[in-house]
């Protein structure tokens, strides 16, 4: 007999409130030995964790924090479906642990009072014990066990405090039978359920009593579309049942808050005392956070230092440089040890190039997410929200929006995932179509590159400001200015609706941890770092065969014998005058050659074709691939930029970093400059707002669950990236006379 | 009685009623909103901040969705 038939596995589903301090007992439960992924069709994370006690072991699955388990949308449905085993993908699980928040009983209760309902063994874990004895709360332990008929451990998940415990009683647990619990709704409710259910069992359709309660109870719909009854058989049979229920004084939808908060007053009645207390320190904290104008002012500076960090000299830029050094040392030993080949053009040209140029912005992503990690888990981020709530309920928007357009700034992907916490689905969408306008990572290199190249430096107000700084806070405004535009727009017409309402909880201040904040980091990281491995070193290798292949020495015809003659001379050289004269010509020819391979490849042949659609915008052909190289991810423009510019150069410049490059780039053919400061200001416009992002729009794909709004996203957000890079262009060029090179 | 956003700073009141579409005062019931919950004023103004039993809401209303309440005298 194997270890693995003896280990006993115990799935336990892990449920409570937001705020409760959830994900943090989850991780002191499972430690490092976690799993996460998607449930199917919705955007709900599936979290498992493993730990053994004894010789058992138990597998926890976290589900989202909620209020209540009243499923009205596919995302909610999911917590409900879990606890089920309605779901093929998830076992069946055979114990729940429910996390209250000491200091608010009456409200966690609620949805305490659903869970029992399920009939399943069941552990509370009553959290934050510490925090509710500061607001003056106190919780009799006992007492609350022996009303629920559950145990109840009191645990402090931030110190590890009675972790121990509460994994030992997990162990037990399964062997436990379900709590005895009568429902708090009343008989005539009851038997309307029952009524419901004999009718659903006799048309064969499988319905657990959870849920059929929940039909009853669900006036918004949902549900009934959801579990496909069938006709509208069903549907009159539910209306009939309201309808009685109404006359005989019990009113649907609002019983259910009736009766759950009637069962939490009589369960907690003399289990909670509250003393007065001082306003909690929370409390004083928020009357200066959340204050109109101090708090505004706080926030305006918070905002001003994170970006600032993010691009700091001092901060970001050290490790950056070192990535930079790092690349270039590789790409340079690569470069000497091995004989000239397609081989050698791929490593260097390619694959160093390419992935070199985006991992460098490796320190800055994980700079954002560690400034927005604290932020969130010291819980100033929903204040932020708040304070933010004044401005988006101008656009019709609400403070809701606040987190998943921050959190768009480092990347659009986190960003749509954050927008299910918006219950309004006009909202939703209206933010989930101008989260990618917001200037995520990928688009620094772009800014980076172009501004170092060819925006001239001043720096002015005794060096607090430069003109390299704003043009960078310039790219930032333009996106936020398009997408306050789109969601006046969009709210009202496709999207139109009236505000909604705006309810949100405020958790209180805490110190950040150390781990949660760590481990969000890297995982941001880490999943940049995955991008770059894949996605952009297949695309970085696609382009460099497009721009190489089929290097066909027809296409060089004219300058080859001549540069054979110029090695053999410089061979038999000897005045230093005559050398000199030689090698130069040798590089000129060198530079020939390169550009006319360029110009027959793949690449290249395309490129022409795409000139003329990118010539109002001031790029040439190899602007126009690079870009349209770009579309599956925005940052790829860098490496393909590296890419092109190395192969069309001279041997030696791998080298080189990408500004210098593109400072000596000139029109085919002649001297004249690619880059000037229109050209550079209409590509950082066009990249500021595009949709070039595949992942993006896969992701809003999966969370709209229609193809409509990706493609809708995509086609407004290339159409106006194209007018607004051609109006930059435009004006730029008016009051730019001269092309003009940065010092 | 009045309007949730129209009470000042430190004052507690009552609610009387919650207003509005019945999924969104479900919603808000279940967050902890609804008649008879005691409620108090940490940042007044249009959204508010309450203090509700244990935790910290903010709120703003709108045309279909308001909360009214009755003030009552702070205890301590």
């Amino acid at each position: 007999m194997s270890l693995e038939q003896q280990t006993q596995s115990i799935a336990v589903a892990l449920i409570g409130n937001p705020n409760t301090g959830k994900s943090t007992l989850f991780n002191a439960l499972s430690g490092v030995r976690q799993r996460t992924g998607n449930y199917p069709g919705v955007t709900v994370e599936k979290k498992h964790g493993t730990f053994r006690i004894g010789d058992k072991s138990i597998e926890l699955i976290d589900l989202p924090g909620s209020y209540s388990l009243a499923p009205r949308s596919p995302d909610e449905m999911v917590a409900v479906d879990v606890l089920l085993g309605r779901l093929p993908a998830e076992r069946k699980p055979q114990a729940v642990l429910v996390i209250l928040d000491a200091g608010n009983l009456e409200r966690n209760l609620y949805i305490l009072s659903q869970v029992l309902e399920l009939r399943l063994p069941t552990i509370v874990a009553l959290n934050m014990i510490d925090v509710a004895q500061d607001k003056g709360v106190t919780v009799d332990a006992p007492l609350l066990a022996q009303r629920l008929g559950v145990p109840v451990l009191e645990t402090r998940a931030n110190h590890g405090a009675g972790v121990q415990q509460l994994r030992e009683a997990l162990a037990h647990i399964a062997a436990q039978s379900p709590p005895e619990y009568t429902s708090p709704f009343p008989p005539a409710f009851r038997e309307e359920v029952a009524g419901l259910q004999g009718k659903m069992v006799a048309s064969n359709v499988s319905a657990p009593r959870y849920l059929v309660e929940r039909l009853l109870l669900d006036t918004s719909g949902y549900l009934e579309k959801e579990l496909e009854l069938g006709g509208d058989n069903f549907h009159q049979t539910i209306e009939e049942a309201r309808a009685r229920l109404k006359e005989s004084g019990v009113p649907v939808p609002a019983v259910e808050a009736m009766s759950r908060y009637a069962w939490v007053r009589e369960t907690l009645n003399g289990v909670v005392q509250r003393k007065p207390v001082a306003p909690p320190l929370s409390d004083r904290i928020d009357r200066v956070m959340t204050h109109p104008i101090l708090g505004s002012f706080f926030f305006a500076i918070l905002m001003l230092t994170v970006f600032t960090a993010v691009f700091s000299e001092y901060i970001a830029g050290v490790p950056m440089s070192g990535i930079e050094w790092l690349f270039e040392t590789i790409g340079g030993l690569v470069g000497d040890s091995m004989a000239e080949g397609p081989f050698r053009s791929l490593l260097v040209d390619g694959v160093i190039a390419g992935v070199g140029g985006v991992l460098v912005f490796l320190p800055q992503i994980c700079i954002l997410f560690f400034f927005i990690a604290i932020l969130e888990d010291c819980g100033y981020m929903a204040r932020a929200a708040y304070l933010m709530d004044r401005l988006f309920s101008n656009v019709g928007l609400s403070g809701k929006s606040f987190i998943p357009l921050l959190s768009s700034f480092a990347c659009a992907i986190p960003g749509v995932m954050a927008t299910r916490v918006i219950e309004n689905r006009r909202d939703r969408l209206t933010t989930m179509m101008i989260a990618p306008l917001m200037s995520c990572a990928a688009r620094i290199p772009v800014y980076v590159v172009m501004i170092a190249a060819f925006v001239p430096y001043y720096s002015f107000a005794g060096g607090l400001l430069n003109s390299h700084a704003l043009t960078f806070a310039g790219m930032y405004l333009v996106g936020i200015f398009a997408a306050v535009l789109v969601a006046l727009v969009l709210k009202k017409t496709l999207l139109r609706g009236a505000t909604p309402p705006f309810v949100m909880e405020l958790p209180s201040y805490k110190w950040p941890s150390l781990t949660t904040v760590g481990l969000r980091v890297f995982e941001k990281g880490w999943s940049f770092i995955y991008r770059a491995g894949t996605l952009i070193f297949a695309s970085s290798v696609l382009v460099w065969a497009a721009a190489y292949y089929p290097h066909n020495d027809a296409a060089v015809a004219t300058w080859t014998p001549r540069l054979a003659e110029v090695e053999t001379e410089l061979a038999q050289a000897t005045e230093p005058a005559q050398i000199e004269e030689l090698e130069a010509e040798q590089g000129d020819l060198e530079h020939h050659i390169a550009g006319a391979y360029l110009r027959d490849s793949f690449l290249g042949r395309a490129g022409q074709w795409v000139e003329p659609v990118v010539r109002p915008l001031g790029w040439d052909w190899r602007i126009g691939c690079a870009t349209i190289a770009s579309f599956p991810a925005r940052e790829v423009i860098i490496g393909t930029l590296g890419v092109i510019y190395d192969l069309g150069g001279e041997e030696d410049e791998a080298s080189i970093p990408l500004r210098e490059k593109l400072k000596s780039a000139t029109w085919d053919g002649t001297d004249r400059p690619v880059y000037n400061l229109p050209v550079a200001l209409s590509v950082m416009v066009f990249f500021a707002l595009c949709a070039q992002c595949a992942a993006t729009l896969a992701v809003i794909k999966r969370e709209t669950n229609s193809w409509r709004w990706p493609i809708f996203t995509f086609v407004y957000m290339t159409l106006l990236a194209y007018c607004g890079a051609f109006i930059v262009y435009r004006i730029a060029a008016f009051f730019t006379t001269t092309p003009i090179v940065s010092v | 009685m009045m309007p949730l956003d129209m009470l000042p700073i430190g004052q507690s009141a009552e609610i009387a009623e919650v207003l509005g579409d019945q999924n969104d005062v479900k919603r808000l019931a279940e967050m902890g909103l609804s008649a008879g919950v005691v409620v108090q004023v940490v940042q007044q103004g249009s959204p508010c901040i309450v203090r509700v039993a244990g935790s910290t809401l903010c709120f703003r209303e709108c045309d279909h969705l308001q909360i009214f309440v009755q003030p009552v005298a702070s205890v301590a």
